[in-house]
């Protein structure tokens, strides 16, 4: 999903520039206020700790495998705009050490994995949190979904933005990407959702959006 | 364990090497921005680019293989949404070629949509991989931090450099323990296991940062990264990196 040079217009790299920018300013803010300056290690180490899961290939069906995108993950942990920070961090250094991303579409993937990832999701989350039952079971399930929603709208503003730029119809590059990544949305639910989980067993208070009475109760540590 | 995957190579010594890490940032940028708004049908122009990188090449003493093994990583993204391009887009005036096998067309506005997502992503992708491979990561980011990065980017950057390795190691070992059990995982159930794995790694990876913080608190950290080195000034060989290559290639891009 990282989207390299040349692949979008300038107009759209212009737009998903600003928006990224700005996102990423506010996002600096909120995480200041948050967490103060122990931002800086904290922050630092948990970008490295998506850096090396997006290294842990999983399988999709037989043959091929997708990474893990990880934004919502982080969101669900420490929240969105941490998370989009993170990410923002994690992206620009592997435009620039991997030449994984281009350059001038970093802001595009910044706005597809990090903005769409970590900040529109986390706000579903909520929303499918509040209409689910309000326990561990439903705080799972709206984890799955809005997780693999993340990675598929992701992959559908990939697609709307080459689009508009272009480069490929909407009507053969929206299919194409929606159904791969439905796919490694799949895999990405069942890893955030096993990660979700069974950090909620070991630390619950790492889990920053579950706030129900029972956290306590699997603490392993306190067993 | 063997780390090479970063910024290897950057440690080397040649012209290219030797320069500040500000000039190639703006240079390799540059270079990058103004190919990207070049119009697809100005070969000439995109042979003068590729030539420009290739002499930093030669002057950096690179390996061609690594340079040119690390550039195929634009591949999977062509060939997933650009490949098909030239065989589905319809030109408005006939000017398809026919390939004569079973009405298959390739239209010519779709192979030129073609060739300016393949030159401009591969000219990118060697523009970051010379950077990189140039200057070593610590000293990219007091580039960034010196041409006006907000400083919260950068310094979460180099602790995330100087953490990586950690984690990485952290995370082959589990790999390790979990292949010498017969993992053997190739189908979705298995992703549990990876999921616990890399909920595992969280943990220990935020306990490592919460523990680090403590470390630095006891040892007079104020929330200000201190110790660091003025701004350096420009060499005579940096205002000639930049007087060949801005002028050489803003005079392609406007002239051609």
């Amino acid at each position: 999903m990282h989207v390299p040079d040349g692949f979008v217009s300038g107009g759209v790299n212009a737009i998903t520039y600003i928006i990224s920018a700005g996102v990423s300013v506010f996002a600096v803010r909120e995480a200041n206020k948050k967490l103060g300056d122990k931002q800086v290690p904290l922050l630092g180490v948990v970008a490295a700790f998506i850096f090396a899961a997006q290294m842990l290939n999983f399988p999709v069906a037989g043959g091929t495998s997708g990474h893990f995108l990880g934004a919502l993950l982080a969101a669900s942990l420490l929240g969105p705009w941490i998370s989009c920070l993170i990410m923002t961090v994690v992206l620009t250094i592997q435009c620039l050490l991997f030449a994984d991303g281009g350059l001038t579409a970093l802001g595009t993937n910044i706005f597809n994995m990090g903005i769409i990832g970590g900040v529109l999701c986390y706000y579903l989350l909520v929303a499918l949190k509040s209409i689910l039952p309000k326990n561990k079971g439903g705080y799972l399930i709206s984890v799955a979904i809005s997780s693999w929603m993340s990675v598929v709208l992701g992959a559908s503003a990939c697609a709307v933005e080459l689009a508009i730029s272009g480069t490929s119809p909407l009507g053969i590059v929206l299919p194409a990407m929606a159904s791969v990544h439905v796919l490694i949305g799949i895999g990405e639910a069942t890893i955030t959702t096993a990660v979700v989980g069974l950090v909620l067993n070991t630390r619950p208070d790492l889990v920053g959006t579950y706030s129900y009475q029972d956290a306590r109760t699997f603490n392993t540590m306190e067993a | 364990m063997k780390h090479s995957f970063l910024d290897n190579y950057s440690d080397i010594s040649s012209v290219i090497h030797g320069l500040d890490p500000r000039v190639k940032i703006i240079g390799f940028f540059f270079l990058t921005v103004v190919c990207v708004s070049t119009p697809p049908s100005s070969y000439f122009s995109f042979g003068v680019y590729f030539v420009v990188l290739l002499g930093v090449l030669l002057l950096s003493r690179l390996p061609f293989h690594h340079v040119f093994g690390r550039s195929m990583a634009v591949i999977p993204f062509v060939l997933m949404v650009a490949v098909f391009i030239p065989f589905l887009k319809k030109d408005v005036i006939g000017g398809g070629y026919n390939l004569g096998i079973g009405g298959i067309t390739v239209s010519n506005s779709g192979l030129m949509v073609l060739w300016n997502v393949v030159i401009k992503s591969y000219i990118g992708v060697l523009c970051m991989i010379l950077l990189s491979s140039t200057v070593p990561f610590p000293k990219l980011l007091k580039g960034f931090g010196d041409l006006g990065l907000p400083k919260i980017f950068t310094t979460i950057a180099s602790f995330m450099y100087r953490y990586v390795f950690i984690i990485t190691d952290e995370a082959q070992r589990m790999k390790r323990a979990r292949d010498s059990r017969c993992f053997g995982g190739k189908w979705i159930w298995h992703s549990k296991v990876i999921g616990h794995m890399i909920a595992t790694l969280f943990i220990r990876s935020y306990e490592r940062g919460e523990r680090v913080y403590v470390a630095m608190l006891s040892r007079g950290f104020d929330g200000d990264l201190k110790g660091k080195e003025g701004v350096q000034r420009l060499r005579p060989g940096d205002y000639i990196f930049l007087s060949v290559l801005i002028p050489v290639v803003t005079g392609v891009r406007l002239l051609v």
